[in-house]
C-alpha cells in the first residue's frame, strides 16, 4: 500500500515535470516565438496554440506579435531658422522578423534603445533641415481662413475702421511640406535602418511640439504686445468716439441757441417795425400835435424825479401875478 | 499534537485522507476553473491553449478546466474617457477636480506661431474585443499619444483666435476622424465616439493681456455711452432753451405791438377830440399834465423871473429848498 502510493506520487510528479519542462508550451494570441536548440534556430511560431518541442533541448524565446508603442524623451531642436523648440515623437512598431529580431537585438530593452538612437536621430535630422512652421503647421488651410477677430463693437458707427485698426497685418508665409509629410520623412529615414534588425516602425508621430523656455518668453512678450496694441485701439476708438460725441454736442448746442436766438430777434424787430409803423402812422397826422402830446407824456414820466427849480416864466404860472394873464 | 496522534492508526487513515484530500482539490479546482461569469457592459474572449476559439456574451459559461481554456472578459459595452490637461481627482455630485495643470499635455503651438492651452477629453467604446486584447501592447498610452498628437497637430494648423473661439466644433470632429483612421490602422478595436474640447485658454502669462482686450472694448463702450449721455443730457435741454428764448421773443413783440396799438388808440380818440376844439384841449392837457406832475412835489423852488439879481442858496446837500 505504502510503495504503491510512493510510487504513485512519484509518477504524477514526473509527468508534471516533464509536462512542465517540455515537450508542450502555449503560445498566446498576440504573440510569436523562436525555438532555440542550443542557440541554433530551429522553428518560428507566429500562430497561437499548443506547440511542441523537444524537451530539454529546446529553448523558447517567446516575442510579443503586436503593435508596440515607442515613446522616446522629448528634444530640444533648433529649426532650419535657428528656433529651439522641444519636440516630443511618439512611434509605433512591431517585430516582423523574430530570428533576425534575436540575433541583432535579442532583448525588448536593447530594441528599445536602438530604436531610440534611430527615431531621435530621425528626428533630429529632419527638424533641424525645415523651418518651424513646417513643423508645426500641416496644411495651408490658414491661409484660406479669414482669420479676422470678431469684436463686439457694438452698433457704433466706424466699426469697420476700428477692425481694420486693432488687426494686426497677418500673412502668413506658403508651407511646403507640413506636418504629416515631415513625420512621413522621420518615417522614411528610421525605416532604413529597421530591417536589420528585424523590426518595422509603423509611425512616428509628433505628440507635441512646443517653444523652448527662452523661446516662450519672448513669444509671450509678443502675444501680450499684440493684445495691448488691440485694446489701445479699443480705447482710443471709444475716446474719440467720446469726443466726437461731445463735439457734435457742442455744435448742436451753439447751433440751437443761436438759431434761436436768431428767430428771436427777427420777431423782436418785426414787432418793432409793426409798432414804430403803428406809432408812425397815427402820430403822422399832425405833427405839431404829436410833438405836444409825446412832450407831455414824456413829462409825466420823467419830471416827478427831477430835482426841480422853476421859473416863474413858464406858461403855467402866467396867472401868478395878473389875472388876466400876461 | 502531530507527535501524540500519529503512531496508532497511521498507515490506512493517512492514505484515505490523501485521496480524499486530493479529490476536494482536484473539483474544487475544476469547479473554479471550468466556469466564468460575463456581465452585461462586457465581452468574453476565450482562448483554448491561447488560441482564439470564440466571443462570449453575457451569462454564465463553461470553459474547459485547468487553464486549458482562459477567459479575458473585456468591457465592450461601456463608453470610456481620458482626460488631457486636467484630471478628475473624484467624480460625483460634486466632482472634485486636479488643481495642478499638464502644461506636457495641454500647452502647444498654433498655426501663428502663438501659445496655446488646451484641455480635452475624447470617448471611445472597444468594438472588437479580440484586437483590442491582441493586436497592440500598451494600449491606453497609444490611444493617449494619438489623441494628443491628433489635438497637436490641428492646433497647429489654425490661428490662435480661430482655435479659442470659431474652429472648436471643427477641430473635434478632424481630431475624431484622424484618430479612427490612425487607431484603426494599428487594428487597436476602438471607436472614437467623441472628441470635446473643454478649456482653450491663452498660456497663464498672457492671459492677463487677453482679458484686457475684453476690458478695453467695455471701456470703448463705456466711454461712447458717457459721450451719448452728456449728449442726450444737454441737447434736449438746449432744445428747450431755445424754445423758452422764442417764446419770450414772441412775447416781447407781441406786447410792443399791444402797447403801440394802445398808445396810438389813446392818441387817435384824444387828436379826435383835440381836432374839434384844438386850443382849449392843448391848454387843458397842459394843465393836466403840470398838474400831475407838480402835485406830489414838495420843496420845489421857484424863483421870480423879475428878481434877476437873487441868486437862490440851495442845499445842494440834502434837503430841498433854498431861501425861505
Amino acid at each position: 500500500m505504502k510503495k504503491l502510493i510512493a510510487g504513485l506520487v512519484i509518477l504524477v510528479v514526473l509527468v508534471v515535470t516533464l509536462l512542465l519542462m517540455g515537450p508542450f508550451y502555449v503560445l498566446d494570441e498576440g504573440q510569436q516565438a523562436l525555438v532555440l536548440r542550443f542557440g541554433e534556430v530551429q522553428k518560428i511560431e507566429t500562430e497561437a496554440g499548443l506547440k511542441f518541442k523537444s524537451p530539454f533541448l529546446d529553448n523558447v524565446v517567446v516575442y510579443s506579435k503586436k503593435v508596440l508603442p515607442w515613446d522616446g524623451e522629448a528634444q530640444r531642436i533648433p529649426t532650419k531658422e535657428q528656433q529651439f523648440i522641444w519636440v516630443d515623437v511618439t512611434a509605433r512598431w512591431r517585430i516582423i522578423d523574430p530570428k533576425v529580431f534575436y540575433s541583432s537585438l535579442t532583448t525588448m530593452d536593447r530594441a528599445f534603445g536602438k530604436l531610440d538612437d534611430v527615431i531621435d536621430g530621425a528626428v533630429r535630422t529632419v527638424v533641424t533641415s525645415n523651418y518651424l512652421r513646417e513643423a508645426v503647421r500641416n496644411t495651408n488651410g490658414i491661409l484660406q481662413v479669414d482669420a479676422a477677430e470678431a469684436f463686439d463693437t457694438g452698433d457704433a458707427e466706424g466699426a469697420e475702421a476700428l477692425q481694420e485698426l486693432a488687426l494686426a497685418e497677418v500673412s502668413y508665409e506658403r508651407i511646403d511640406k507640413g506636418r504629416r509629410v515631415l513625420a512621413q520623412e522621420m518615417l522614411e529615414i528610421a525605416r532604413q535602418l529597421a530591417p536589420e534588425y528585424g523590426i518595422e516602425i509603423i509611425d512616428i508621430i509628433p505628440r507635441q511640439i512646443r517653444y523652448s523656455d527662452e523661446l516662450t518668453e519672448s513669444v509671450y512678450k509678443r502675444m501680450i504686445a499684440e493684445r495691448s496694441q488691440i485694446a489701445q485701439a479699443f480705447r482710443s476708438f471709444g475716446e474719440g468716439k467720446k469726443a466726437e460725441w461731445l463735439g457734435k454736442l457742442e455744435n448742436e448746442q451753439r447751433s440751437i441757441l443761436s438759431k434761436a436766438y436768431e428767430t428771436a430777434e427777427g420777431i423782436k424787430g418785426s414787432a418793432d417795425a409793426q409798432a414804430t409803423r403803428i406809432y408812425a402812422e397815427a402820430y403822422g397826422r399832425d405833427r405839431a400835435f404829436f410833438d405836444f402830446w409825446r412832450a407831455l407824456e414824456s413829462y409825466k414820466q420823467t419830471l416827478p424825479k427831477f430835482d426841480k427849480t422853476l421859473s416863474t416864466d413858464m406858461d403855467y404860472f402866467k396867472f401868478m401875478y395878473s389875472a388876466r394873464g400876461r | 499534537m502531530a507527535e501524540r496522534n500519529i503512531t496508532p492508526i497511521r498507515g490506512p487513515i493517512k492514505a484515505a485522507t490523501i485521496v480524499v484530500i486530493v479529490a476536494i482539490v482536484a473539483s474544487a479546482v475544476l469547479l473554479s476553473t471550468s466556469f466564468f461569469m460575463v456581465d452585461q457592459t462586457e465581452q468574453a474572449v476565450v482562448l483554448t491553449f491561447g488560441k482564439y476559439t470564440k466571443t462570449a456574451e453575457a451569462g454564465l459559461h463553461f470553459k474547459l478546466p485547468f487553464g486549458i481554456q482562459k477567459n479575458y472578459n473585456v468591457p465592450t459595452q461601456v463608453i470610456q474617457s481620458e482626460q488631457f490637461g486636467f484630471r478628475t481627482l473624484q467624480a460625483g455630485r460634486q466632482t472634485v477636480y486636479d488643481d495642478r495643470s499638464y502644461p506636457e499635455e495641454s500647452v502647444m503651438l498654433t498655426g501663428d506661431l502663438n501659445i496655446v492651452d488646451v484641455e480635452w477629453i475624447i470617448q471611445y467604446r472597444i468594438n472588437d474585443p479580440v484586437a483590442w486584447l491582441f493586436n497592440a501592447d500598451d494600449r491606453d498610452k497609444t490611444i493617449r499619444d494619438i489623441s494628443q498628437s491628433a489635438i497637436n497637430l490641428l492646433v497647429g494648423d489654425r490661428a490662435i483666435l480661430d482655435v479659442l473661439g470659431p474652429a472648436r466644433t471643427s477641430i473635434e470632429e478632424e481630431a475624431r476622424i484622424f484618430m479612427n483612421e490612425t487607431l484603426s490602422g494599428y487594428g487597436l478595436g476602438i471607436q472614437i465616439i467623441g472628441v470635446r474640447l473643454q478649456n482653450i485658454v491663452p498660456p497663464q502669462g498672457v492671459q492677463a493681456a487677453f482679458e484686457d482686450v475684453n476690458k478695453a472694448q467695455q471701456d470703448m463702450n463705456r466711454l461712447i455711452n458717457e459721450g451719448k449721455e452728456a449728449y442726450n443730457r444737454e441737447i434736449p435741454k438746449a432744445r428747450g432753451e431755445a424754445d423758452r428764448i422764442i417764446q419770450v421773443a414772441r412775447g416781447y413783440g407781441a406786447e410792443r405791438v399791444n402797447v403801440a396799438n394802445g398808445d396810438v388808440a389813446r392818441f387817435k380818440a384824444v387828436y379826435e377830440e383835440y381836432r374839434k376844439a384844438p386850443d382849449v384841449t392843448r391848454d387843458r392837457l397842459y394843465y393836466e399834465v403840470m398838474e400831475e406832475v407838480f402835485k406830489d412835489a414838495e420843496g420845489v423852488t421857484l424863483i421870480d423871473k423879475e428878481l434877476g439879481n437873487f441868486i437862490p442858496l440851495m442845499n445842494l446837500g440834502g434837503q430841498a429848498g433854498g431861501t425861505r
